[in-house]
């Protein structure tokens, strides 16, 4: 059975999607647009954003997750969300209530056209420790840094430097691949 | 004085290093709440009876005008006119259930304070927490005026006047004015203002929030200053009724009590007032002029003022009832405040249930139907209808329900089920259906108290400090 190593799994920091901090979260969509069509052979599509300092550094990722965060600005209605979650109600509660006070509940042009122009530095997730790894370490403390801190990706270093992101998709693939090739049963009754 | 006031800033500091997390500074809050130099004006007193575990430990503490019943324990604190009520503690050889667990309780269970100021409140109840079943502690907690810690053992914790935490462990908190939480576990929250919150694990959830601005008139509390409103002139406005009867040794009570009914005598009773059989009328309840029938009861730092309650009522810790009618078996929760007025009365059906917390404020007259729940602000009839539901209107809710601002989500009969088992236990606790020889409850037991006085150093140093006091069988 083949085992897979982080090296051979990573992408490339030159393939990714990345946008300098300042951008606006419609620069980044068209970042993430266009690295798609650029590596169009992967089988899966890139999912976030690597946002980069003035000397090339990775100081932020933007994931689906925090795009979508820029549509629900910090309204009355946002709070009062975040309040209800933490008295332990439901989503669907929550969503009834804000139908109640405010029917028409639709993304408006106007909506996406303000969430585009936020810049991205407000809504990135910085890096925390656990989100690094060595692209020398085995695959196994890849799969436990994924697994504990319920990251989507890793980002990969190389003496210090990011090198590269470790996806869970692409984890997830070798995985699936080298479990295929060892199928459950008796290793005894094996030929 | 030098002690209290070095005992007053160390408790300040404890409560402020647990709620850091939450960025709350309790010193404005307190140094307008507390005059020290009050502290040597009141004596402090506990009482003595036959049916309860007798246990009192008095340690670095200053004890202004409270009073103690049962197994307490105060260390390191100060307590200015609050009622450390030990007569429903868990008691040696009891049988706790929790989930699918049978507890036996191996001694007595005891309330221990430690690092804490209570200004006016009443402690009551048992810690319904199975970790802690022997002792029902308050650690490094201030609690304001006439709020109630009712078997909710607290760590950490600022509760904000009128604000009641009811079987609920709670630590790292900071509970808002006139809130009321009744959620099983609660830590590092800061809840704010006119919160009324009863959470029953996965069964039901039901949240109300008081609009700011109407609860304002009501109470409000702020940083530097004491708090104010309509409640705190209410209750201030009566204040003098209670000196007479601290300022007496011996007092006799104003009205005829039934054998089988308990006046206790650091209550006000006012002319024309009427007290039936099995009736309990705690200290610091305030009756005149009121009706009150077999069975019904009035707790600590209840108002029952021209008003008549049929029988069976539980008029519950702090709740005022003014210019009103109710029906059997009504049950008025926690702090709840209902002002109907001489040429506008307040009528409730029987079996009604108003929740804790509960302002019914009317200029017109406004009948309740029977067996109607009622929550939040009602001022008129319109919103009598958005703070209302019949009783078997509410059992019937499975979906997620919203109705003004309350919001609900559970199996409503579950919610229903559970107030109406509370109300039944309590009625039963207070002796609402002794027969003469079986139900014993409060109202029966309670009756022969002996009343004892403490007093703490008159001068120097321990000035308004008490001594190392052990008071046991």
């Amino acid at each position: 059975m083949k085992e897979f190593t982080i090296k051979e799994l990573l992408v490339p920091l030159s393939e990714y999607a990345t946008v300098p901090i300042g951008a606006t979260v419609y620069d980044a969509i068209l970042a993430l647009e266009k690295t798609q069509e650029d590596f169009d052979h992967a089988k899966y599509r890139h999912r976030a954003v690597l946002v980069l300092d003035d000397k090339g550094q990775v100081v932020g990722k933007l994931s689906q997750l925090d795009v979508l965060d820029a549509l629900e600005p910090e309204t009355d209605e946002s709070q009062e969300a975040g309040l209800l979650s933490r008295f332990g109600f439901s989503a669907n509660l929550i969503w009834a209530v804000q139908r109640e006070k405010r029917p028409d509940g639709s993304l408006s042009e106007a909506h996406l056209r303000e969430a585009a122009c936020l810049e991205v530095e407000n809504f990135m997730k910085r890096p925390a420790e656990g989100e690094f790894v060595d692209q020398e370490a085995p695959l196994k403390q890849a799969i436990h840094q994924l697994i504990v801190g319920h990251h989507f990706s890793l980002l990969v270093t190389h003496e210090k430097r990011i090198v590269g992101i470790l996806r869970l998709t692409d984890v997830f693939a070798a995985v699936f691949h080298m479990m295929k090739h060892t199928p459950p049963g008796n290793d005894e009754e094996r030929p | 004085m030098k002690e209290l006031f070095k005992l007053f800033d160390r408790i300040i500091q404890r409560v402020n290093i647990n709620l850091r997390e939450l960025a709350f500074d309790a010193t404005p809050y307190v140094n307008e709440l507390i005059r020290l130099e009050h502290m040597l004006k009141f004596y402090a007193f506990y009482g003595i009876t036959p049916n309860h575990p007798l246990s009192f430990e008095f340690q670095h503490s200053s004890l202004a005008g409270s009073y103690f019943l049962g197994k307490c324990r105060t260390t390191n604190s100060i307590l200015y006119k609050s009622d450390i009520r030990g007569d429903e503690l868990k008691k040696r050889g009891d049988m706790l259930r929790y989930q699918d667990f049978e507890i036996q309780m191996t001694k007595d269970e005891m309330i221990d304070i430690e690092d804490s100021i209570l200004i006016k409140t009443l402690v009551h109840n048992y810690s319904h927490d199975p970790e802690t079943i022997e002792k029902f502690f308050i650690h490094s907690t201030v609690s304001t005026q006439y709020a109630n810690i009712h078997g909710s053992p607290t760590d950490g914790c600022f509760v904000g006047p009128f604000a009641t935490v009811d079987l609920t462990t709670q630590s790292d908190c900071v509970i808002g004015a006139y809130s009321y939480i009744q959620a099983g576990e609660i830590s590092h929250l800061n809840i704010a203002p006119g919160t009324i919150w009863v959470r029953g694990g996965d069964a039901f959830n039901f949240l109300y929030r008081y609009p700011a601005e109407a609860l304002r008139r009501y109470i409000h509390f702020e940083a530097g200053q004491a708090p104010q409103g309509v409640f705190m002139d209410f209750v201030e406005s009566r204040k003098h009724e209670f000196q007479r009867i601290y300022d007496v040794v011996h007092i006799e009570p104003s009205v005829p009590v039934p054998p089988t009914a308990s006046l206790d005598r650091y209550a006000v009773v006012r002319p024309k007032t009427r007290i039936n059989e099995n009736v309990l009328v705690a200290q610091r309840a305030y009756l005149e002029n009121s009706w009150m029938g077999k069975g019904a009861n009035a707790q600590e730092n209840c108002y029952i003022i021209n008003s008549r309650l049929e029988g069976f009522n539980v008029t519950a810790h702090g709740a005022k009832i003014i210019e009103a009618d109710l029906g059997q078996n009504v049950f008025v929760g926690f702090n709840s405040f209902l002002q109907g007025k001489p040429d506008a009365r307040l009528s409730i059906g029987p079996d009604s249930i108003v929740m804790p917390h509960t302002i019914i404020d009317i200029d017109q007259p406004l009948a309740i139907p029977a067996g109607r729940l009622v929550w939040g602000l009602v001022t008129d009839a319109a919103s009598f209808e958005t703070h209302s539901m019949s009783l078997a209107e509410f059992s019937k809710l499975e979906r997620p329900t919203s109705k003004g601002d309350m919001c609900f989500e559970g199996k409503g009969a579950a919610f229903v089920q559970a107030f109406r088992d509370r109300i039944q236990h309590i009625l039963e606790a207070n002796g609402a259906f002794y027969d003469g020889e079986q139900n014993k409850g409060h109202a029966q037991k309670n009756q022969n108290i002996s009343f004892n006085t403490i007093q703490p150093y008159p001068k120097g140093r321990l000035e308004g400090l008490y001594p190392t006091i052990l008071i046991k069988p």
